[in-house]
């Protein structure tokens, strides 16, 4: 009985496939057009997503822009570390140790031009 | 390159990336469709006995596959595809018994009692006659017939299995049933179809 249940459903599937093989060109277009017409859903879907694309590559634009413009911590952190250097550095605790002498020798310094 | 350069190239290389997934999804979905297309016509038209409604059907599926299933994996797409056409088919019938009970409601039930079929009642689509249909190819109309007349779960589970190809587990996904009801359903058919056409087939 099982064999002649294969054997039956063999038949069966050789017939309908036979039927498919059959299947006009009017029918085989209209399904074209069906399969087609789906996968606009699918075109649908990215073209949706690629409409907020250009906003969003504008944002992110306009983000940089202001982010290159405005002085950035970047920018300043190595002015402000140097100043530091200089002011901590040894010399220059020598230097204002010394800072009336300087003084004196640049007031003189200027006396002698005008001189 | 600063931290703001690279983060874009990164998002735009990021950007190409998905869509070229995108377009072999699209391509895998069209084989796919393209592939099962006419065996999915040909099990809707022979539930419903009517080809434009079948193509109806089959369009509605590829829609909703496309529209909900498309990131799916492959391998999951034809048991996922035949349930969403079989429940169309199962609502089309649904549909058609309320007609049918309004048809009857305004007198256009057949002399006998039974509900007025109007698709039984519709000329062949193809028209063709009696005789025609019979030196065409009996054999095939014969089993159309005899698998239409199958209860529907017995139907489906005959055509998932035997025409489309399904195992059982894909079967019973599509079917929305355990893989036990699937092969009750199946055996069932089959025993009914060998009764009904036993003298054309095995």
């Amino acid at each position: 009985m099982g064999k002649s249940n294969e054997t039956f459903a063999n038949e069966a599937k050789t017939r309908f496939d036979e039927s498919v093989d059959k299947l006009d060109a009017a029918t085989l277009s209209t399904l074209n057009q069906a399969r087609h017409r789906a996968l606009d859903g699918l075109h649908g879907r990215r073209s949706r997503w690629l409409t907020w694309a250009p906003a969003a590559g504008v944002t992110a634009a306009v983000v940089v822009a202001v982010m290159m413009a405005s002085p950035s911590q970047v920018d300043t952190l190595p002015t402000e570390l140097t100043d530091m250097e200089i002011l901590l550095g040894e010399d220059s605790i020598e230097m204002l140790e010394d800072l009336e002498f300087y003084s004196l020798v640049g007031m003189l310094e200027e006396e002698s031009d005008v001189g | 390159m600063n931290v703001e350069s690279a983060s874009f190239a990164v998002s735009w290389v990021s950007e190409q990336s998905t869509g070229t997934r995108a377009l072999q999804k699209e391509q895998q979905l069209n084989r796919f469709l393209a592939e099962v297309e006419r065996r999915a016509l040909r099990i809707a038209e022979i539930s419903v006995r009517d080809r434009d409604e079948a193509l109806d059907l089959v369009q509605d599926a590829m829609i909703k596959l496309v529209g909900k299933y498309s990131d799916r994996d492959r391998e999951e797409w034809p048991p996922l595809f035949y349930r969403i056409l079989q429940n169309g088919v199962r609502d089309w019938h649904r549909r058609a018994a309320v007609r049918n009970r309004v048809m009857v409601w305004f007198g256009r039930a057949t002399p006998d009692g039974e509900e007025y079929d109007a698709v039984a009642a519709a000329p062949d689509p193809f028209g063709r006659s009696p005789d025609e249909e019979l030196s065409n190819d009996e054999a095939m109309i014969s089993l159309e017939a005899a698998v239409h007349g199958l209860p529907a779960r017995q139907r489906e589970a005959f055509m998932l299995r035997t025409f489309e190809g399904l195992d059982v587990a894909g079967t019973a996904v599509a079917m929305g049933c355990s893989e036990g009801s699937v092969k009750t359903h199946y055996s069932r058919a089959i025993h009914s179809l060998r009764e009904t056409l036993g003298e054309h087939y095995g």
